[in-house]
């Protein structure tokens, strides 16, 4: 019990001195995490909106398909981006592997899925009517589209808070495709991950708290757009 | 001419909610559109406004055929605007949502305020200018749709049940502003209703649907009913176990039956006539239109009989009085 109370005085002692190895592992958890949630939801919104209101054969077998990859395991995307970036891999001259640039690759594919399905379901939902009267009162397809967007866009945040708060919390994908090279591609996942490994707790506490606030701060901001959601 | 309709056909599936020959709608006027649930009415504005193409068939508005492929409805869309039985504003205040459709024609922000309080004047809904739209009551909601509809300059308004769940203070502001937006601006309007006394209030024309298909005459006095053989060899129609009605017909079982509101003769009970199929009930309601009376009697079912006015006053009638009433064959058509 003491080692435990011990371990937490000096994750918190860490986190008041704002220890710059400490500070350097959450910037690159916090910037590599971003790019991908912002990345997938270029994609996955888009997607999300054309999936809901196209009309084409296979619909259903997309959803299904998205859905499936929701629950996709992060080693399983590891492995089938470090097939195509390692030395032997079709994009190895482009010296991908152990960068951040292979994480974000990664978690992009992560977490496209998760953005592509909350989106679909959000929009879903919005009421038909939406879409007639925009166009009856003379919007174009790209006007009509925005004003279906801005009626779903709390359903829309809520998919991008999920998919962010899928991306800061793996380790898989980071470990795999990162190194955990210190100072470079080292994520709060994979410093916890590395710090158990050798047996000290320290640093590896002072980020599980670092990473449960992220989390917290992440849950709250999805309850709060759920929650306008519903209204 | 406003809209030319020429065999014109909407169909989902196995079944055809529209199936029009020929229909004009002039220019200027306000059209009444009635027909039951399922008569087609909803789909033909959804037709008129370009928001839905027919399944085949032409529709011409002024006098140019619509191409419902080309991309050219937005154009088509910018002239008539149509307000739905249960409209639906967006998430925003009252104010951004009339100023929307202005924000899409792209006018500058001095014209958009200025549009905007003249509607909500219009309509009588100034003080809701910053109101959050969702605070809305049914009513407030369906003139704020009004007045976002008329921020569209449109040429020609198309109304889905305009006074469908308002309550009567809204129903009257919602026909005031209907009759002004006619006569006023000159916006031709075409509306669709249950409510016959409503059509013969606001329209100038009305227009009756019936299973997708225009209807020579009202759409009232229409009933489900049974064709049976009694057992002195006449045949009967039975309507809802209510009333029984000899017909001349070669049909028998489940048939539909039109009983013609202006053929059916009334008397009070004292001149109870031997005629076949007269039936004697009470006066339940009278409403005054133009040159002829509609009175409304219950005979077992609700029975609507139209006599020109002249006639009625001689009959000395009033709201539930006793009175017998009888349908000739002339008036009873089975189909």
């Amino acid at each position: 019990m003491d080692f435990l109370t011990d371990s937490f005085l000096s994750a918190f002692l860490l986190l008041w001195r704002l220890d710059q190895e400490l500070v350097q592992i959450i910037y690159v958890s916090l910037k590599v995490s971003s790019i991908s949630t912002f990345t997938a939801s270029m994609v996955g919104i888009p997607a999300g909106f054309l999936i809901a209101f196209g009309e084409f054969r296979g619909k259903s077998l997309v959803i299904t398909i998205l859905n499936t990859l929701l629950a996709l395991p992060t080693v399983v995307v590891g492995l089938f981006v470090y097939a195509f970036i390692s030395r032997r891999g079709l994009f190895g001259p482009l010296d991908l592997l152990y960068t951040q640039k292979a994480i974000i690759i990664g978690q992009v594919i992560l977490i496209i899925p998760i953005v592509t399905t909350f989106t679909i379901s959000a929009i879903s939902r919005i009421d038909e009517r939406y879409r007639k009267t925009a166009m009856t009162l003379g919007a174009n397809l790209l006007q009509t589209a925005w004003v279906i967007i801005r009626e779903a866009r709390f359903g829309i945040v809520a998919a991008v808070v999920a998919a962010f708060g899928r991306v800061i919390a793996e380790v898989g994908i980071s470990m795999m495709l990162g190194g955990n090279a210190k100072g470079f591609t080292r994520t709060m996942t994979t410093a916890m991950a590395l710090e158990y490994d050798k047996g000290e707790f320290v640093l590896g506490v002072a980020l599980g708290i670092v990473l449960l606030t992220v989390s917290f701060g992440v849950n709250l901001c999805f309850n709060y757009a759920q929650g306008k959601a519903r209204i | 001419m406003l809209y030319k309709l020429r065999n014109l056909k909407k169909i989902y599936g196995p079944r055809t909610v529209l199936d029009l020959d020929e229909l004009t709608m002039e220019e200027g006027k306000v059209i009444g559109l009635l027909g039951p649930n399922g008569a087609g009415k909803t789909t033909l504005l959804e037709i008129l406004g370009f928001l839905r193409a027919p399944t085949s068939g032409d529709l011409l508005f002024r006098n140019k055929a619509v191409d419902f492929k080309t991309n050219s409805l937005i154009h088509l869309r910018r002239r008539v605007v149509l307000v739905e039985q249960h409209p639906i504003l967006f998430t925003s205040t009252v104010a951004s949502n009339l100023e929307f459709p202005l924000v899409v024609r792209k006018l500058q922000r001095g014209t958009r305020e200025r549009i905007v309080d003249e509607l909500l004047d219009l309509v009588g809904m100034r003080p809701f200018k910053e109101v959050k739209a969702q605070k809305l009551s049914g009513g407030e909601t369906q003139r704020i749709a009004i007045a976002r509809a008329l921020a569209c300059s449109p040429e020609v308004i198309l109304f889905d049940e305009p006074t469908a769940n308002v309550d009567v203070e809204n129903q009257i502001a919602i026909e005031r502003i209907i009759r002004e937006i006619n006569t006023e601006k000159e916006i031709s309007v075409i509306f669709t209703s249950h409510d016959m006394v409503q059509a013969s209030r606001l329209a100038d024309d009305t227009l009756f649907l019936f299973d997708g298909k225009l209807a020579l005459s009202t759409y009232e006095n229409i009933f489900s009913g049974r064709i049976e053989l009694t057992e002195d060899g006449e045949k009967c129609c039975f309507i809802q176990n209510r009333l029984s009605l000899g017909v001349n017909t070669p049909k028998t079982g489940k048939v539909r039956i039109f009983i013609d509101p202006t053929a059916v003769r009334l008397a009070p009970d004292q001149e109870v006539s031997t005629m076949q199929n007269t039936f004697c009930g009470r006066m339940v309601q009278l409403t005054d239109e133009q040159d002829r009376v509609r009175a409304l009697v219950d005979v077992g079912i609700p029975l609507s009989v139209l006599i020109p006015k002249d006639q009625f006053k001689s009959l000395c009638l009033g709201p539930g009085e006793p009175v017998c009433l009888t349908c000739p064959p002339e008036s009873i058509e089975i189909f």
